[in-house]
């Protein structure tokens, strides 16, 4: 076919142009599919951290603040050189040396009414909404009058799952590895999921049993979960963990109580006005999205992301419109230079418009190989990206570990309120080449040789044949 | 014997005024001129009076500022017209540099939709006619001024044009060489019976015209009448194969 001839034989004529153009374009593209790449890492990341903490397919989540404790309100426990004292709401008793407290808590979140979640449920555009504890079990042993150190309590987080919804919540993100999950009829069992880690570091198994809030639940399965976030140690029923947790700022039971409400809904474009009816259900909770909740991330990896999302962006974009304003400047000089041989070709009666197209042709082969080299310079990015990065570390709110002991004098005590914890955790930067930043390469490359052949076609169209033909090439 | 009855071209009160800022440079000044099918044209004069813009017009490669150029009562310029009746042949060749002398050739017959088997037969047959068959592959830097040239006439003429406009063909050429391209171009012309109308300032090409015209500070003067059908040719036609 003459047009590929032509193109070809052009092509290697000016193989060093047309290698610099490639390369400038190849630069920019490559540019931008490295940042996207790394963006995606981020983006996985930070998608890994928020399903931990949240659960896969929830799109808003429904909190409380915890309400402080009036006067002498609350939970409190002292520890004394001669043992300890239990108060509750101002009323205290005397715990003998070799006492055990476990207390099942929700030091983070405050409850909420279980009916709201029935209401959030029946709200237009909810596809679900589905409650949940998220608790803390903090066991302490009362030392002995002779101590010489304070004991150190035991926490273990807790999740209160709704059976019937096990989909969503944090434990959608688990992945069952021995036994079973939770059935419809597990609802008023004693049965518990354990984090495979946390079985091993308690030599936990199947069928073994773990205490908490003084019950004994039966180990029904173990889960492997991604550590990034911190996920719960154990999952219980909710209606187990309603029947057992206590609200530690009044020392209610929680009772037809949740903390968490996870809602999904119909459509992305549904979540702001589904957040304002929310607010309307519940005027005191906190509802935050998908986007709130990335907004709470900190550390290196909010870094990563601002990084990759601000800066890395622009830079890409700069690159590639300094490539596409060289590509354009080369090509439309080298039109300048075939200024004669267009005027021949219009003189053997070629159109302006084959003439465009062969002009265009080049650039865009041209842009095709800067793509590909661009596809390529990407993936080598990415590579570079994933050897030297170090792991990317978030700091994200978590449910507070409860109560702990002071170290300070006798006379020790500790309260069962605590400020929110943040826990930071290391995530992996898995940067990857995407089918999408692929494409947009190609597409991006076909549009710079585009942008950079049709200024230089123009130019070729709109010459005069005569002119052309007096023009020394 | 030509058939020298139809008029091919017919230019009325041409003129032709190029401007360049407030200077107005009248290149082509209130030319009639009739043109007639199969006649050899050579048209003479110095450098910058005309002869190559005249030519332009009758290729319909410019457009006159005055009066009308009229080729079969065709508008020249129209690409069609262009693209299937008119060969250009130029001092400088102006082949393309990246192709090769069959390309070369063959870029003359794209704008002819033809199918590529009748393209590669026709473009083999025309640089055969000049002598060229075995230099097809050549590109135009390895070709001498002589055989560029050749390819240039190769390329005017595979499409089998009505007239071939030829701008001072012989002027980057030496002598043994210009008597070889004037004698192609005569015996071509014998041959197709085409209209050869052919710019140059030197004598010794013009003379073997049929009919000569002088273009001196933009008007053409036409100096040797039309000659008798009857006139004899003494080229060597050897040189040109059947077509």
């Amino acid at each position: 076919m003459f047009f590929l001839t032509y193109l070809r034989r052009e092509l290697r004529n000016r193989m060093r142009q047309a290698v610099f153009i490639a390369l400038g374009l190849a630069i920019g593209v490559g540019l931008v599919v490295t940042v996207m790449g790394a963006s995606a890492g981020v983006r996985n990341a930070q998608g890994k951290v928020l399903a931990s903490l949240y659960g896969i397919g929830t799109d808003l989540t429904v909190t409380m603040k915890p309400a402080p404790p009036t006067g002498g309100g609350g939970t409190r426990i002292m520890v004394t050189p001669s043992g300890g004292q239990d108060c509750v709401n101002g009323t205290c008793s005397e715990i003998g040396p070799g006492s055990v407290i476990d207390q099942l808590s929700s030091f983070n979140n405050g409850p909420i009414d279980e009916d709201d979640v029935s209401e959030i449920a029946r709200l237009r555009d909810v596809t679900n909404a589905v409650g949940g504890l998220q608790l803390t079990d903090n066991r302490i042993t009362i030392p002995g009058a002779n101590a010489t150190t304070m004991p150190q309590p035991t926490s273990t987080s807790v999740d209160g799952t709704d059976v019937a919804h096990a989909g969503y919540g944090p434990l959608a993100s688990a992945r069952l590895t021995e036994g079973r999950s939770f059935t419809g009829t597990d609802a008023d069992r004693n049965g518990a999921l354990v984090d495979a880690n946390y079985a091993i570091a308690h030599g936990l198994t199947l069928n073994s049993t773990i205490t908490l809030a003084h019950t004994k639940f039966t180990v029904i399965g173990i889960l492997s979960q991604d550590e990034a976030a911190s996920p719960p140690d154990v999952y219980i029923p909710l209606a187990r963990a309603q029947a057992l947790a206590t609200n530690p700022a009044t020392g209610a039971s929680l009772k037809n109580q949740v903390t968490t409400i996870y809602v999904t809904a119909a459509s992305d474009s549904d979540i702001p006005l589904i957040q304002q009816e929310i607010q309307r259900v519940v005027p005191k909770a906190t509802v935050s999205s998908s986007a709130n909740l990335a907004s709470q991330v900190t550390g290196s990896l909010a870094s990563a992301a601002k990084l990759a999302n601000d800066l890395g962006k622009w830079l890409a974009i700069l690159v590639l419109i300094a490539a596409f304003a060289l590509a354009s400047l080369l090509t439309s000089a080298a039109v300048s230079r075939r200024v004669r041989e267009f005027g021949t070709l219009k003189a053997l009666g070629w159109s302006g418009g084959r003439i465009v197209g062969q002009v265009l042709g080049e650039s865009v082969t041209t842009g095709i190989i800067g793509g590909l080299a661009g596809i390529g310079f990407g993936f080598a990015g990415v590579a570079i990206i994933r050897a030297v990065a170090h792991p990317l570390t978030a700091s994200i709110p978590v449910a507070s570990t409860g109560p702990q002991t002071q170290t300070a004098g006798p006379g020790q005590q500790f309260s069962s309120l605590q400020s929110p914890a943040h826990a930071t955790v290391s995530v992996p930067m898995s940067a990857s080449v995407t089918v999408t930043a692929i494409v947009l390469a190609v597409l991006l490359a076909i549009a710079g040789g585009l942008l950079a052949g049709s200024l230089g076609g123009w130019r070729a169209a709109r010459l005069r044949p005569a002119t052309a033909l007096q023009k020394i090439g | 014997m030509k058939d020298v009855d139809n008029i091919a071209y017919r230019l009325s009160g041409v003129s032709k005024i190029y401007r360049k800022g407030n200077r107005v440079i009248p290149a082509v000044r209130g030319l009639d001129l009739d043109i007639r099918e199969g006649e050899w044209l050579a048209v003479q004069g110095k450098t910058g009076h005309g002869k190559t813009t005249l030519l332009q017009l009758l290729g319909g490669l410019d457009a006159p500022t005055e009066g009308s150029v009229t080729f079969d009562g065709k508008d020249p310029a129209a690409r069609e017209v262009r693209a299937r009746s008119f060969g250009f042949v130029f001092q400088t060749f102006n082949l393309i540099p990246t192709l090769s002398a069959r390309e070369n050739v063959e870029a003359a017959l794209i704008p002819l939709k033809m199918i590529a088997s009748e393209r590669r037969r026709r473009v083999a047959q025309a640089l055969e006619s000049v002598d060229l068959g075995d230099r097809a592959q050549h590109l135009p830097a390895e070709l001498s001024g002589g055989q560029q040239q050749r390819v240039a006439i190769a390329r005017a003429l595979v499409k089998d044009p009505r007239v071939l406009l030829a701008d001072e063909p012989t002027g980057n050429l030496d002598e043994d060489t210009r008597d070889e391209i004037v004698n192609l171009l005569e015996s071509l012309w014998r041959e197709h019976g085409i209209t050869l109308i052919l710019v140059s300032h030197d004598s010794t090409v013009v003379r073997r015209a049929q009919r000569i015209g002088v273009m001196s500070k933009g008007r053409l003067t036409i100096r040797q009448p039309y000659p008798p059908a009857s006139r004899a040719f003494t080229s060597d036609t050897d040189t040109v194969r059947k077509w």
